[in-house]
């Protein structure tokens, strides 16, 4: 038996070269995806380490209230736990460190509120804070000299320091006091932003007037006073918090280095209890490093199951073609077999041989695909979206790989294994009857499957975490098989369609080509090759632009607008101008934060969103994909304000001046608080200390330090200045702008809450003079009461706006039942806003299926100053259409903020190395897709002519041309290729719209926000069947032309 | 005397070169008068088949001429041999040589598609040569429906579809038990009777033979009377 299995692959060589051809395919398919789903996605976690920010990696150690003598210890025992457990990798420590309040003497009384500061120590000062004069302190000399110590800007604007000033800082507010030290200040610092200032007690502002720390009264905080660590561990101060830091250099990490410190980190808190005792009141370590690379390992999974479909899909079109040669080979060997069993061969011998001529192809192709696996994997990770992860690799070899490779390779064999064992077959008339109903209900059996794969794919939690399991892994290549089988039912009726057309026809060549199309029965297992290849390349290039469009549609939505730069810290006059003329964009401020509604305030950890921006310009600075035909310049104007603030315009450096008075016998002072406007729509308070309402004209500090300022509000807390007289008093203050004139819009006046009848009858208007714009503001305020019980004149430029209208998400209308025109009620800060809903949006721009509510900045605004608040709720930049493509870059280099980018997030999104395993995959599939689909119409073709040979002698007996022949040929094939074309792209078509949408998922894993929707390039899709097309009639053309060449005598002879 | 249609003259055929070369006709030289059958018999291998396509102009000859009808069918090219057999020449193949596909009535019907007949017209041809054939109640049936004596009757009314001068038929009766044949034979007769064709046949039957104006023997290439 072998040797006969030898002479016949010797003579039959081109046939197993084929076969051979074939199962390398799909075993080389195999394989590259084991490499991506295994060494690529480890590789990726290696990446995305490497690649993460310092802040995603870093481990923080948090110690509370440290006694000053054990904190030096402390900080030591602290940092060797985190390197400790960070180890392999080196990794580097800060230390930061802020002793309990002090009292502060020599800080100005305002209010009769008392003055608290501290101290601050941190190790790498210089790289968190730039000098904006003097130097940075240095340890002190010896025991008796006086701290060196940094103070922020605002810090030393509010008590008046300047480096070399002594400040006395009174004892600790401690059970067990320090006592009061001195230090010199050396030097004025300017806090960086995102150099963790949000971890200091006054978050790096410098100062904060209302103070609420531990004390049932505010107090004015002041600090911090910045001296050398050492210093602060060596002045005995009580330490409040200390925190360190270690960020580890995971630029060579390993996936199992990485579960390691995954692990060390979560054991980490117990150590650091056990190594520090009960020298610390509480002790925590916290890091969002396993965050991090939990996330990259959901990303991991859920690109792994994706790749697994595909996998599978290449799989089943190369079990297709598979079958196709096989079928073909059995035709083939017919006579051959025939002889065999004739002269007593059994089928167990049969069966034994058919063993192993597939056990040599399988172990051959396997030795084939090992290598071609290995050298297409490492060419894929050269190309995009692979190398622009970071991901290019060089050839390599794998366990997984291998097992795929000969997995793959073995269970292809098997069904050429089966088709030979097959052969047996009972008379034709049974034999036709039993295959059909075969058929059919393998048919059934496969839509069944599918419609349960599609179900269970359509069934997935729309949340993070969902796991792939076989089904859904083996759903997309099940309906496509599903589809592609039940096309393949609806070509033969067309085909018959045509034949009854043609038999019209008076000539022989369209006739015989449709008859022959119509009528001979064709290898199913050719027509569900051409129909699944087509479907599965058409799906494959529908899901790559539904996975990239949705990539971009989340990017859209989740950035909001074309660019973002989140402050850091509060905005200052003159930010807007400087964010325009980096970007050349449209400019405005944004509020982006959780809010409460009512007394909602959502599920943990995912507040209600508050977004707000300048909505008349909407259309240029929202992005993100809406529903229907609306558009965000619509949405926009239907929340923006109807006129925009006039106010009056402040020359840049404009002396302002204040002067008033008040009726009664107790003095009255009002501590005047300004509202200014930039041409960004920026507003910034400007706040003048309290002054007495004495007939005197008093100077405001420096509001107008740019062009371009308008003054739109103007607050006056109103104060008795003296003893409490229980009466009232009329009040009339005017504030002068000078160099300006009064705009034509009126200014309104009110008392703001809580409590507004203690003002009444509250007037401003402005006026003319030759010495500028005069706003006069009128009020009688009631003296009784609380000292600073709540007396606030507000004169606006604009009126109060009422509710403020909003769009909210289609989420937040179903979690709170609300619709357009609900009354809602919103607190910004502490200031309750009345909200009207005027729209229902899918999803707000910056708040990705988040319950979020869109509004128009300057209308919150106007709101919030209407009730006293002239605080401006903003967070952030968003700058639409910006003109320069390196805007990103150079909104970096002012130093305001966090700069994120549509583009930037678009990228990461497509092209983080976790999620870029997919469209690798699929750059994969279609052309794996097309050589099957084109090895498969040669194999059939070739089998065809030349089964047919003696028949297309015969027509030449009949006085048929050659190119008649040909015509017939070519016409009956591309008869039969067409329909299966097209149906096979109608099929590619219903999965790209019905299953491509279910197996993208976010970062996350979730279902994507926007929802996805389904894209069909109709031009890649028409390249890929055109050349499908061409090259499968190339193929056809060639074997027809060679066959209508060798049509003569000699055929004849041989079939007579 | 009649006129000659078919003229064979000095014809030679090798297959292969060299040592291995096999010379499939020597010297043949014959004539076939108008309106007769002749029969053509050998051994198997003695050339028969070759000579019947070098006739038919589905092979060409090393060697010689030939003429059919006046036509001189070594001169003419691909085109004109195909010409040639569309509309003088037919051939009946001993395995039929139907085209699965297609009816009884189709296949009859493909010369007349060939000559593109006007479609009403060719129908009544086909139900005629049916008729003729003892089929008219085939028509609808494929090739596989009908038994090996139906088949070549068919593929004898496809011969005449198209009125030929000439109808070659190679061994017709090959396939066919001796009852069938027998018929078959008898119908070609007919056929030289009734439509004037004349009939060169190849065959092994000696009641082929008796049917027959003519016998050329064949041996080892060359032709005997």
């Amino acid at each position: 038996m072998l040797r006969l299995l030898a002479r016949r692959a010797r003579a039959q060589w081109p046939l197993l070269a084929a076969l051979l051809a074939v199962v390398t395919i799909g075993a080389t398919l195999l394989g590259t995806c084991a490499l991506l789903v295994t060494r690529t996605a480890g590789r990726a976690i290696e990446v995305v380490a490497a690649r993460a920010a310092p802040d995603d990696v870093k481990v923080t150690a948090y110690n509370v209230t440290v006694r000053g003598a054990d904190a030096a210890s402390v900080a030591a025992d602290s940092r060797d736990v985190l390197t400790s457990a960070l180890a392999p990798f080196p990794a580097t420590t800060a230390t930061r460190v802020s002793s309990v309040n002090r009292s502060l003497p020599s800080a100005p009384r305002v209010d009769g509120l008392p003055a608290e500061t501290y101290l601050s120590g941190l190790d790498d000062l210089p790289a968190r804070a730039t000098l904006a004069a003097g130097r940075w302190p240095r340890a002190a000399t010896g025991r008796a000299a006086a701290l060196e110590a940094a103070v922020l800007e605002p810090t030393a604007r509010l008590l008046g320091l300047a480096p070399g000033d002594r400040v006395r800082l009174g004892a600790e507010l401690s059970v067990d006091p320090a006592p009061p030290l001195d230090v010199t200040v050396v030097g004025v610092a300017r806090p960086l932003p995102g150099a963790g200032w949000d971890r200091d007690p006054l978050a790096g502002a410098g100062y904060d007037l209302h103070f609420e720390g531990q004390n049932p009264q505010p107090v004015h905080a002041y600090g911090p006073f910045l001296v050398d660590l050492a210093d602060l561990f060596g002045s005995g101060s009580l330490v409040g918090r200390l925190e360190v830091t270690a960020r580890p250099d995971l630029s060579r990490a390993t996936r199992r280095d990485l579960d390691t410190v995954t692990g060390n980190i979560s054991g980490a808190d117990r150590r650091l209890a056990g190594a520090l005792g009960d020298r610390v009141r509480i002790e925590r370590v916290e890091s969002p490093l396993p965050d991090t690379i939990g996330r990259a390992r959901e990303q991991q999974r859920v690109t792994a199951a994706a790749v697994l479909a595909l996998a599978v899909l290449g799989c089943l079109l190369t079990a297709t073609a598979l079958a196709l040669a096989g079928r073909l080979t059995a035709g083939l060997r017919t006579g051959e077999h025939a002889l065999l069993s004739a002269l007593g061969v059994g089928p167990g011998q049969f069966a034994a041989a058919a063993t192993v001529e597939g056990g040599a192809l399988a172990l051959l192709a396997a030795a084939l695909a090992v290598p071609a696996s290995s050298a297409l994997h490492a060419g894929l990770t050269h190309l995009a979206p692979l190398s622009g992860a970071g991901l290019a690799t060089g050839p390599g070899v794998g366990a997984a790989q291998v097992l795929a490779v000969a997995a793959g390779a073995f269970g292809l064999a098997a069904v050429l294994v089966v088709l030979a064992v097959r052969r047996a077959a009972p008379p034709a008339d049974r034999r036709h009857r039993r295959d059909l109903l075969a058929r059919s209900g393998a048919d059934l059996l496969l839509v069944a499957f599918a419609a349960a794969g599609w179900w269970q794919l359509a069934a997935q939690p729309t949340g993070s975490g969902a796991r792939a399991d076989a089904v859904r892994v083996v759903a997309p290549a099940l309906v496509l098989a599903a589809g592609a089988a039940l096309a393949l039912r609806v070509a033969p009726p067309a085909l018959r369609a045509a034949d009854r057309l043609a038999r019209r026809a008076r000539g022989l060549a369209f006739p015989l080509a449709a008859t022959e199309a119509a009528r001979r029965s064709h290898a199913m297992a050719a027509g569900l090759l051409v129909g699944l290849a087509c479907a599965a390349g058409t799906f494959g290039i529908g899901l790559d632009a539904t996975w990239d469009r949705s990539q971009r549609d989340q990017a859209d939505l989740s950035v909001g607008t074309d660019l973002a730069l989140t402050l850091a810290a509060a905005p200052r006059t003159g930010d807007g101008a400087a964010v325009g003329a980096a970007t050349g964009g449209t400019v405005s401020p944004a509020a982006d934060r959780g809010i409460a509604v009512g007394q909602w305030i959502g599920s943990a950890g995912d507040p209600p969103r508050l977004v707000a921006v300048d909505t008349a310009r909407a259309g240029s600075l929202l992005r993100g994909r809406l529903d229907g035909d609306r558009g965000w310049a619509g949405v926009g104007a239907a929340l923006a304000p109807p006129t925009p603030a006039g106010g009056l315009a402040v020359p840049a450096g404009a002396v302002l001046t204040i002067s008033g008075t008040a009726t009664g016998a107790a003095p009255v002072a009002v501590t005047p608080r300004l509202l200014m406007q930039d041409a960004t729509g920026l507003r910034t308070a400007c706040d003048g200390e309290p002054l007495p309402l004495d007939g005197t004209t008093h100077r405001l500090p420096d509001c107008a330090p740019v062009d371009g300022l308008r003054l739109v509000a103007v607050a006056l807390p109103i104060l008795p200045a003296g003893p409490v007289d229980p009466g009232s008093s009329a009040v009339a203050v005017t504030l002068t702008v000078p160099g300006t004139a009064p705009g034509p819009a009126p200014w309104t006046a009110t008392s703001a809450p809580p409590a507004p009848e203690r003002l009444v009858a509250p007037a401003a208007a402005a006026t003319g003079t030759p010495a500028g714009a005069e706003l006069r503001m009128t009020a009688t305020a009631s003296l009784g009461g609380p000292e600073n019980a709540a007396r606030t004149l507000v004169a606006t430029a604009f009126p109060d706006p009422g509710p403020v209208p909003v769009a909210i998400s289609g989420r937040f209308a179903r979690e709170l039942n609300v619709h357009k025109g609900a009354p809602l009620s919103v607190a910004i800060g502490t200031t309750p806003v009345a909200l009207n809903v005027a729209e229902v949006l899918p999803s707000v721009p910056s708040a990705p299926g988040a319950a979020a509510i869109l509004a128009d900045l300057d209308t919150l605004s106007r709101a919030l100053v209407a009730a006293g608040n002239l605080d401006f709720p903003m967070d952030a930049w968003w700058v639409g259409d910006p003109a320069y493509p390196d805007a990103a870059a150079r909104a970096t280099g002012l130093h305001l903020g966090t700069v994120t980018t549509r583009a930037e997030e678009a990228a990461r999104l497509a092209g983080s190395p976790p999620r870029a395993g997919l469209p690798a995959a699929l750059r994969l599939l279609v052309p794996a897709a097309a050589l099957l689909l084109l090895a498969g119409v040669v194999l059939h073709v070739t089998f065809d002519l030349r089964a047919r040979a003696v028949e297309v002698a015969r027509l030449r007996g009949l006085g048929m041309y050659r190119r008649e022949i040909r015509a017939v040929l070519l016409g009956q094939h591309a008869g039969v290729l067409l329909p299966l074309v097209v149906a096979g792209a109608a099929v590619g078509a219903l999965a790209t719209y019905a299953v491509a949408p279910l197996m993208v998922r976010s970062d996350t894993g979730a279902v994507p926000v926007p929802a996805v929707l389904p894209v069909w390039p109709w031009a890649a899709e028409a390249v890929l069947l055109a050349l499908l097309l061409a090259g499968a009639l190339l193929a056809v053309a060639a074997a027809v032309v060679a066959q209508a060449r060798r049509a003569d005598a000699a055929h004849l002879r041989v079939a007579s | 005397m009649t006129a000659d249609l078919v003229s064979v003259r000095g014809v030679h055929r090798r297959f292969g070169s060299g040592p291995a070369s096999v010379h499939a006709l020597r010297d043949v030289s014959f004539d076939v008068a108008a309106g007769t059958m002749v029969a053509l018999v050998g051994r198997s291998g003695s050339g028969k088949t070759t000579l019947l396509n070098v006739v038919g102009g589905l092979d060409r000859p090393d060697e010689g001429t030939v003429v059919v009808d006046g036509t001189e069918v070594t001169a003419l090219d691909d085109d004109g041999l195909s010409d040639l057999r569309r509309s003088r020449v037919a051939y009946v193949f001993q395995t039929f040589g139907l085209i699965p596909v297609m009816t009884a009535a189709e296949n009859v019907g493909v010369p007349l598609r060939l000559a593109r007949v006007p479609t009403v017209e060719r129908e009544r041809r086909v139900e005629l040569l049916l008729d003729l054939v003892g089929l008219a109640d085939h028509a609808a049936q494929r090739p596989d429906e009908l038994s090996g004596g139906q088949q070549q009757r068919v593929a004898v009314a496809r011969a005449l579809a198209a009125s030929p001068r000439l109808l070659i038929a190679d061994e017709p009766t090959g396939q066919l038990d001796a009852e069938t044949g027998l018929s078959v034979m008898a119908l070609l007769r007919g056929v030289v009777e009734s439509e004037g064709v004349t009939v060169l046949v190849s065959t092994h039957d000696p009641v082929m033979m008796e049917l027959a104006d003519r016998v050329l023997r064949m041996h080892d290439g060359q032709v005997s009377c």
